[in-house]
């Protein structure tokens, strides 16, 4: 087994965090830039375990950035274009929050919200929870365009973690018994 | 060419788009249409004298009363160290590449460019997006999604080109202080000998510009000319050009 995280890789940190903390990213620069780290794991922490016959768990995939750049005004279709080089996972799971949960949990685990997470970019408002929501809210209607057009799998994130995991173990079980068989 | 009002309609990833109008999907979030500025783009591989032209192309446009800002390839405040210290080490792939450079271009495209055509400057552009796609295509990369890629950039009002052979452009760059790892495409490894290297990946390259000039509409320069013949004839051209633009600002 193999995991891997957004945003992680070596190649584009300096530029990301530079970007950031400077607040000089624009919606395509950081599209770009997450594309950039997209690929760069691809090549080293996706396909060579891939090829190895391990399993992969990504947090987080292509499907974040079709989410968050559109919900920042890039195009729906250039996107997706953009991430056609990446591996079509055999599973991609969906876990689903109302807006206002999303919002609740967030701020009970840190005191502030990040300027790029709460949207702040957009300067659709001033005010960091109100700047969130409305972000938030965009992205959480992109990702229900895409349940349908990938095919992700729903779990409801507003249960237990207990609750959260078994649905997930069963959706990971059903789908490596079938990859069994086929294989 | 760049007297047709934009027509409004969806455009293609290719050629035949509107100058001052993007390719593709362009960036939604950022309108440019019947902006005043223009973009001039010098295009031509490694060593071909790109930088000095444009250095007197500045020079002359500012006398006569133009605003310019010049845009060079890799020289964004975002990217360059990211993508220099990409090249002293050897962890890129071609796709890593593609996408730095794409980073790069959107990175100077929304902070130098676009704000330079709305307040009608001339931006003079030391390589475009040509070059990019001429490196991803020597590589393999699909020539397709390249240009989708490039959907977010805008259509150059003229795209000048400076043609050369690569044995001509071998003695130049030799003589200009050798050549450069990159410059020979070694990380293609078509082998270990430098001056065969860089034969070979300037030809191929020079063939991915060959198959472009059409497409998208460059103006070829015979790059062998000396460097006051080529200037005169860009002036010429530009000049031209200018005489029609009367929206450009001029103090």
């Amino acid at each position: 087994m193999f995991v891997t995280e957004w945003n992680s890789s070596a190649l584009v940190k300096a530029a990301t965090k530079a970007g950031k903390k400077k607040n000089a990213l624009t919606p395509m620069t950081f599209s770009l830039l997450h594309a950039t780290d997209f690929a760069d794991r691809q090549l080293y922490s996706i396909i060579p375990p891939l090829k190895a016959g391990m399993i992969v768990l990504a947090d987080r995939y292509a499907y974040t950035a079709f989410a968050r750049d559109v919900a920042r005004g890039v195009d729906r279709q250039w996107v997706r274009d953009l991430y056609s080089f990446a591996v079509q996972p055999n599973l991609a799971v969906y876990f689903r929050v109302p807006i206002d949960v999303s919002l609740d949990r967030l701020l009970a685990r840190r005191v502030k919200l990040k300027f790029y997470e709460a949207g702040l970019d957009m300067g659709w408002s001033s005010q960091p929870s109100e700047s969130f929501r409305i972000f938030q809210s965009k992205v959480l209607d992109e990702y229900d365009r895409l349940v349908p057009e990938f095919g992700l799998s729903v779990v409801d994130a507003t249960g237990s973690i207990t609750e959260q995991q078994r649905e997930f173990r069963a959706l990971v079980s059903e789908k490596l018994a079938v990859e069994r068989v086929e294989s | 060419m760049s007297t047709q009002p934009p027509d409004g309609t969806e455009h293609g990833a290719h050629g035949g788009v509107t100058p001052g109008t993007y390719y593709g999907h362009g960036l939604p979030y950022l309108s440019v249409d019947r902006y005043p500025g223009k973009i001039i783009a010098i295009e031509g591989t490694d060593g071909v004298g790109r930088s000095t032209q444009i250095h007197l192309l500045r020079e002359w446009l500012e006398v006569r009363g133009y605003g310019v800002v010049e845009t060079g390839w890799t020289r964004s405040p975002l990217m360059q160290p990211t993508i220099e210290l990409a090249k002293s080490s050897n962890t890129l792939n071609k796709l890593t590449f593609t996408l730095l450079y794409a980073c790069d271009f959107a990175d100077r495209l929304e902070k130098e460019i676009i704000p330079a055509l709305k307040a009608g400057f001339i931006v003079l552009a030391d390589r475009y997006i040509y070059t990019a796609i001429a490196r991803a295509g020597v590589r393999g990369t699909d020539s397709q999604w390249i240009r989708r890629l490039y959907g977010f950039a805008i259509a150059p009002h003229l795209v000048f080109y400076l043609k050369i052979e690569a044995d001509a452009l071998a003695r130049r760059v030799l003589e200009g202080g050798g050549i450069a790892y990159w410059e020979a495409g070694m990380d293609m490894k078509a082998g270990d000998d430098i001056y065969d290297s860089f034969k070979s990946y300037q030809r191929a390259l020079l063939k991915e510009y060959a198959a472009m000039a059409d497409e998208f509409g460059f103006r070829v320069l015979d790059g062998r000319k000396s460097i006051k013949a080529i200037q005169e004839e860009l002036r010429r051209q530009i000049g031209e050009f200018l005489e029609g633009a009367e929206d450009v600002v001029r103090t």
